[in-house]
This record gives C-alpha cells, structure tokens and sequence, in this order.
C-alpha cells in the first residue's frame, strides 16, 4: 500500500481514506478532485497515462477555468481567438499542469474521443493545445469542461508577432543543422574514397567525380548553413570588435574558395570535407544551448485571456482583463491574484505579497490601502476599484527595471573572442605577407602555400575548443540539476567571487512547516490536535492551510474564515477556533506569555469557547543543507552576502548575521540592484527566486535561480537550480574551474599547433593535404580532451 | 568501375529527396517539439475511434 496519492503524488493525509477500484487494484488518492480525475481517465480508458508518465504528479485542479471560457461567448472575442476555417474552427490554448508526454498524449486522446472534435494537437515544449472542432456538434466551453475533467486548467491564448518570428527562427536552425549534417555525411564519404585512393592509388578520373561530388555537397552547407557565421562577421566589421565569427567565416569560405579553385584547375587540394564538418559542429553547439534556454522557460510574449468580475451599476458581470479600465470596481476571489493595482473598497483582507517583497506572511489590508498587481488575495472575496491596469502597474514597473538592468549587464568577455580579435588579424598579414613574397621571388606555387598558411591557421581547434568544452560540462551540470540557459555563465561562474543570496524560497523553503505542538490540555493528543486544525483549514486559501494538509482533516460544519485573525467551525458539535493571539483575546482566553521574538515565527492557538487546547507554533526553516554550504563557499574565499527583502527582524530569527559578509534587509527590488552595482567587484552571482529578485537577476554578472522560481525570475537568469539543493552551487563552481582550465588547455594546444605549423608553411615545406590532416587531428584532441568533463 | 559514374549521381538524387522530405517535415511543424515527438511512437497503441 502506499502512501502517495494515485494521481498526483502528494502524500496522502494520515488517516484520510478515499480510494477507488481502477484497473482492478485498490487506487488511494489524496483528496475527491485527485479521485474525480483518475476515475475519469480510467474510465475512458486512457489508463495508459499512468503507465507511461515520467513521474507520478498527475495535475491537480486549482481553479476553475470556465469564467474564461465563458467570455467567448461575446461574439467580438470568439473572432478574436478562434479561427473559423472552412474545416471546423481552431483554437490555441495555454496549458497548466502539464509536466510531460504521457500528459500530452492524454489530453489528445480524451479531446478527439468527444464528439465533434477534429483535431487536437498538444506541443509539449510551449504547453500550448491547438484544437479544432466543429461547431456545429460541440462548442469551446464544452472543450474547456472536458479538460478540466482530466485535470487541466487552459486559457485561450494567442501567439504575438514575436512568437511567430521566434519559431521561424528556430525552424531555420533546425533546417541548417540538417543540411550541414546530412551534407557532412556525403562529403565525408566521398572524403574517406580518396583518402584511400591516395594510399592505394585511383584514377584521376574517379578522383575528379568525388570531387565535384563533394563539392555539391559542400557547396549549400557552406552557402546556406554556414550564413549565421557571416552575418555574426559583418556585424563584427560594422562593430569593430571582432569575436570567432570572423575568423570562422574567413576559414570558411577561404578554404571553400581554394578547394572551388583547386576542383576547376584539377590540382591542388580540397578541403570540403573539413569545412563541412567544423560547420556542422559549430552550428550543433549552438543549436544545444538556444534549445536548453527554451526548455525549462515559457518564453511567451503574450498573455493569455484571463477573466475578471467586475461589478457595474450593481450588477456583476465577467469581461476580460485586457477591458479592464481605471476606475473599474473589480471582484476578486480569495486565492485569486490581483490582475492590476487599485484600492480596496471591502472592509479588510489579508494579501500575500510575497511575490513582490520576499515576505510571505501575508499582510492584513483595510479599506482605502494600496493593493499591487501579482500579489494574492488570501481571505475572502473583495472588491477593489482599479487605479491603475497593465504597464502602470507595479509589478510591470518591475519589469522595467529589469529591462534597464539586462541593458546594463556586464559584459563576461569570452577568451576566445578575445584572442581572435588579435589572432584574426595576425593571420590575414601573415598570410598576406607570404603571398607576396614568394609571387616576388617568382615563385609559380605562391598561392597554394598562402592556402597552407591559412588552412594551418585555420582556427578549427582554436574555435572548437571553447564551445565543446561548454558544451560537455553544460551537459554534465544539467544532469545533476543545474541547467545552464546562457552561453557565458561557465566563464563567469569560474570567476565568481561574490554570491548574493535572497532568503525567503532560496535559503529556505519559502513555506510554513511546524516546529513545534504544545498541548495545553491533557485529554488530547498531537495527532488529534492537528486532525481538528487540518478539519477546520480545509478550504482556506492562507498560506498556513498547506501546512496542514498532511494531516487527515476532521469532518466540518459551518465552516467560517475570521480574516486576519483565523478560522472556526463545528466539529462534532462542538465549536472550534484555530487562530492568532488576537483571535484568542477576542473570545477572553488568557494566552500563556510568547516565548519566542520576532514575527517570522507564528504563534497559533486551537481553542474551544471557553478553553485553550493547543499552541502551534510556525515558522519558514532554512533548506538543511544552507549552512555548509555557507560555510563552504566562504572557506574558499568567497563572499557571501544576503539581500533580502525581509525585515530585519524577521530574517534575524533564522539566520545569523555572522554566516555572512553582508545582511542586507529590507531592500525594495530595485534598492537590490542598485546594491549590485555599487559593489566594487563585477563577478558576482545572485541566486534568487522572487518576482521581486528579478531586476537583481538580471543586472548580476550571473544569476541563479532556484527551479520553483516564479515565470519572470527564471527567464532573466542565467541558470536554474532545477535540483533545488543549495549544494549544487560549490558543485557547479567547481566544475566550471575545471571547464576553464581545459579551455586553456585546448588553447594552449591549438594556438601551440598552428604557431608550430605557421613558420613552416610559410617556407612552403607543408603540402596542403598535410595541413588538412593536421586540422582534423587538431580539432579531434580537442574534442577528447573536452571530453573529461563529463565527470563532475 | 565505371557503374560510379552512374551509381554514385543515383545516390545523389536520393540524398536530395532526402533532404527535401526534411525540409518538409520541418515546414509542416513535425519539429515544432522536439521533447514529445520522440516518445510519440510508445503511445500509439490501439486504432479506437471517435464515438460518434
């Protein structure tokens, strides 16, 4: 028997018993709406799903999502976001939920089974559903209630002009890479036909076919695969700043141009093989590190239609957000996220704003007080009169800053641009040079040595080594949860001196857990105590409600959220209070003298009318690992500093000032920054997790952010910490030391092969088929040294 | 030895067949996802049809 529940994986409250006979075997689940859903999927039978799926969180439903879908009954918006073709109407729809391909297949195979569903196509990297019905046997809130049968929630959504230019984009990487391969592999065929031929003896005739062979092969990797390498050289002509495009381009089409050359004169060398295949690798690089930036962020520019209440002359109605006007009385729903700044026009609430400050004990709001946009309505349906929507909101101000922020990013500069910057312009001279001076000495070869010049300083090992070292040790910190999006976070990493930590959800868990059950009244065990509490927080949206949900709740009537102050309800006939201090005051009980200080721990009572029966005292705990690995990182001479939005009290009760360089509290997101940037030293990385961390993120040399991070964060970093262990940090240090070192060391080699080489194709003693074998040997060591990373 | 003169053009044109197919296959989204395509095959598994 376990002890997960069958469809999501959480841990099934002690003592709870709801289970169903699916596939002929007792299934446990964790509450009714996990059972609705299995008992759904293994119904239609589409049982399937629990076999094939990578892990066991089913999706859970959290909201309701036919307000929205409601919407697009309003004629102006079904236009706007269904497609109606001649084959049924189509719509996009963005998905919450869904975790992997088992997800998708489920969600195709229930749609197409309703009648009058077309087509369903589900992408898994964008989560986004593409649906096509008729509308004459089905209609789109039909849709809508069916997924949210499985378990999933969906917006209507609508791809913007940069999503469209975005995955063109991608489909050209994806078209060059399978040119530059496919071609590769031709060229290379005929390539290894002649290398023989050279050892046993050939025809010229034969050679000559394998040459033009190779060279239609050649001709549109180099033409069309190799056009991000030119575009990346003429920007650097325009810049004046040149990187390893430069040189890469010039190689290139040098190399291609002699072999061209060498083909119509019929002598000489050719060196399509070679160029096809640094090609081929360099684009692969690339290719990896744009699909490792897309795969863990939902890049999405759009928002997708979301539903608000508002109330007008009285009488409620649900219209869009994006109609949503200043002024507007809007309802917004307990767990609900403000979608827009405004002023609460209902008597109190409590808010949890943590999204914006770091602290997520949520703060109580009267009347007439300032409510911001991402923060979450925790007590009970209010209303709220909008003052300001979208891009005046403070949470858009946020992302400003951080736009501000990214422009203003140090820059990491890469070794290898660096020595191609010089390297570029040596060759070209040197090259030049020997050119002249033996067509001066009359010399009928001149131009094939200046071709061994330049194929010997042909930067294919210089230009390989950085990339295949990223690449390798990328892969091998993904595997142990670290995912690098951005190409100079290796580089940077390996500086790093100074590391900036948020508190809350990165050095902690960000959530409640219980530290300790005084019981006040002897009749009544812990277990009961925390059955009673779980019992009458069932349905509350506060934060502290999670904490609880381990625990079997007791059956509830008259359920009743007290705001601010916390919860009562009926339990076998008896009322129950669970509640803050105030909550007890209020009812005349003496609460016993608190023994702990500060706010970040909560205090909280269950009481009966008349008598105290237990203290629960509450408090965010510091991940377990934290210290050492504090400790850890500071004993190898890093700075450590925290910079937390918290007060400083609250972050007092956790952590001690003495872990640390610095203890930075109460910073303001864009006060957070502006502490980046005053630091004197530029090789700092930030590892945060909060909408509120996100213009420190992006203005850091390096960001980190940990894998529960909101949306934003996670964009505007440079890693994530998919692994959520805080000792993957040194672990990632250390290997991007080691990464740093082989790039040396296959700078050293490479630039030691071709400064070895030069001096002698320069006297004209090296014949080109020479210097191609030395290129690929060159660009081989490389590779296998590079190689060696893969243990971390 | 002079059937390469044939067999190897012949092998050529399939290439670019190849090649095209790709492009294709490209253009007609069959890439757009490239974490779900390859784990499609282990989920086709039976032929029901719409309830109609």
């Amino acid at each position: 028997m376990s002890n997960l529940c069958y469809h999501c994986g959480d841990p099934i409250p002690a003592g709870l018993d709801i289970a169903s006979e699916l596939q002929n075997q007792r299934r446990e689940f964790c509450c009714f709406g996990c059972q609705a859903i299995a008992e759904h999927i293994c119904g239609a039978d589409l049982s399937l799903y629990y076999e094939r799926r990578d892990n066991s969180k089913g999706a859970r439903i959290n909201e309701d999502n036919s307000p929205v879908f409601a919407l697009l009954s309003d004629k102006a918006l079904y236009d706007q976001y269904v497609h109606q073709g001649e084959d049924g109407h189509v719509i996009q729809v963005s998905l919450t939920g869904i975790t992997c391909s088992a997800c998708a297949w489920l969600i195709e195979k229930h749609l197409s089974q309703q009648q009058g569903v077309l087509s369903v196509h589900v992408n898994l990297s964008s989560a986004i559903a593409t649906i096509t019905w008729n509308p004459a046997e089905t209609n789109v809130q039909e849709l809508a209630k069916q997924l949210l049968y499985i378990g999933y929630v969906a917006q209507p959504y609508l791809p913007g002009e940069q999503d469209t230019l975005q995955r063109q984009e991608k489909k050209r990487a994806i078209i060059r890479l399978g040119i530059a391969g496919v071609g590769m592999m031709q060229v290379m065929m005929s390539a290894i036909a002649m290398y023989a031929g050279d050892l046993q003896g050939m025809d010229d005739i034969y050679r000559q076919l394998l040459r033009w062979i190779s060279f239609i092969f050649a001709t549109p990797v180099v033409i069309y695969a190799g056009l991000p390498f030119y575009r990346g050289a003429l920007r650097d002509l325009k810049n004046r700043h040149f990187t390893m495009d430069l040189p890469v381009s010039i190689g290139v089409l040098l190399a291609y141009a002699s072999s061209v050359l060498a083909l119509y004169m019929e002598s000489g060398h050719v060196y399509f093989d070679s160029v096809t295949m640094f090609i081929f690798f360099l684009l692969l690089g690339r290719f990896l590190e744009a699909v490792a930036r897309s795969y863990h962020v939902a890049d999405r520019h759009q928002a997708p239609l979301t539903a608000v209440k508002v109330v007008k002359d009285q009488t409620e109605s649900t219209i869009p957000l994006q109609q949503l006007q200043t002024g507007d009385v809007a309802i917004i729903e307990p767990g609900q996220t403000f979608p827009v700044d405004g002023i609460l026009l209902s008597d109190f609430t409590s808010v949890d704003e943590s999204s914006l400050t770091g602290e997520y004990t949520p703060v109580t709001k009267q009347q007439g007080a300032n409510i911001h946009a991402q923060t979450v309505n925790v007590d009970q349906q209010v209303q709220l009169q909008v003052t300001e929507v979208g891009q005046n909101t403070k949470a858009a101000a946020i992302s400003r800053i951080t736009e501000r922020a990214l422009g203003e990013k140090p820059r990491v500069a890469i070794i290898a641009d660096k020595v191609a910057h010089y390297f570029v312009i040596a060759i070209l001279i040197t090259a030049s040079l020997t050119y002249g001076f033996w067509s001066w000495m009359g010399e009928p070869e001149a131009y094939w040595i200046m071709v061994s010049v330049l194929v010997v300083t042909c930067p294919c090992a210089l230009s390989l080594a950085t990339p295949v070292a990223l690449t390798t040790v990328t892969n091998a910190l993904k595997g142990a949860g670290f995912l690098i999006t951005r190409g100079h976070v290796i580089e940077a990493l390996a500086k790093t001196q100074h590391i900036v930590f948020d508190k809350t959800g990165t050095l902690t868990y960000g959530s409640f857990s219980i530290t300790q059950i005084e019981l006040l009244e002897n009749a009544l065990s812990s277990e009961q105590a925390l059955t009673l509490i779980s019992g009458l927080e069932q349905h509350s949206k506060h934060p502290i409600a999670k904490t609880f949900q381990q625990f079997a709740p007791a059956s509830v009537s008259h359920l009743q959220n007290l705001a601010s102050q916390g919860v009562t309800g009926i339990i076998h006939g008896d009322t129950y209070y669970f509640g803050n201090q105030t909550l007890m005051e209020s009812l005349g009980l003496r609460v016993p003298a608190s023994t702990v200080s500060g706010k970040a721990q909560l205090e909280l009572y269950l009481a009966t009318a008349s008598q105290l029966l237990a203290k629960v005292t509450l408090c965010d705990i510091l991940r377990p690992e934290a210290r050492t690995v504090i400790e850890s990182l500071r004993q190898q001479g890093i700075r450590v500093s925290l910079l937390t939005g918290d007060t400083l009290e609250s972050a007092h009760s956790i952590l001690e000032p003495e872990w640390f360089d610095d203890f930075k509290t109460s910073c303001l997101p864009d006060q957070k920054w502006q502490w980046l940037q005053a630091q004197d030293s530029k090789d700092i990385l930030m590892v945060g997790d909060g909408l509120n961390d996100v213009p420190a993120l992006a203005g850091a040399t390096t960001s980190l952010a940990m894998g529960a991070s909101s949306d934003l964060a996670k964009l505007h970093s440079d890693a994530i910490l998919l692994s959520e262990h805080l000792s993957t940090i040194p672990t990632a240090l250390k290997a991007a030391k080691r990464c740093r070192q082989i790039i040396q060391q296959n700078l050293i080699w490479a630039a030691g092969y071709n400064a070895t080489l030069l001096p002698l194709a320069i006297a004209g003693w090296i014949p080109p088929w020479v210097a191609a074998i030395g290129m690929a040997l060159s660009s081989l060591i490389v590779v296998v040294n590079a190689t060696r990373l893969n243990k971390l | 030895m002079e059937s390469l003169f044939l067999l190897i053009p012949i092998a050529a044109i399939f290439v670019v067949i190849a090649v095209i197919i790709f492009i294709w296959a490209v253009k007609g989204d069959q890439f757009d996802d490239l974490n779900r395509e390859g784990e499609r095959i282990l989920f086709e598994d039976d032929d029901t049809d719409k309830k109609a």
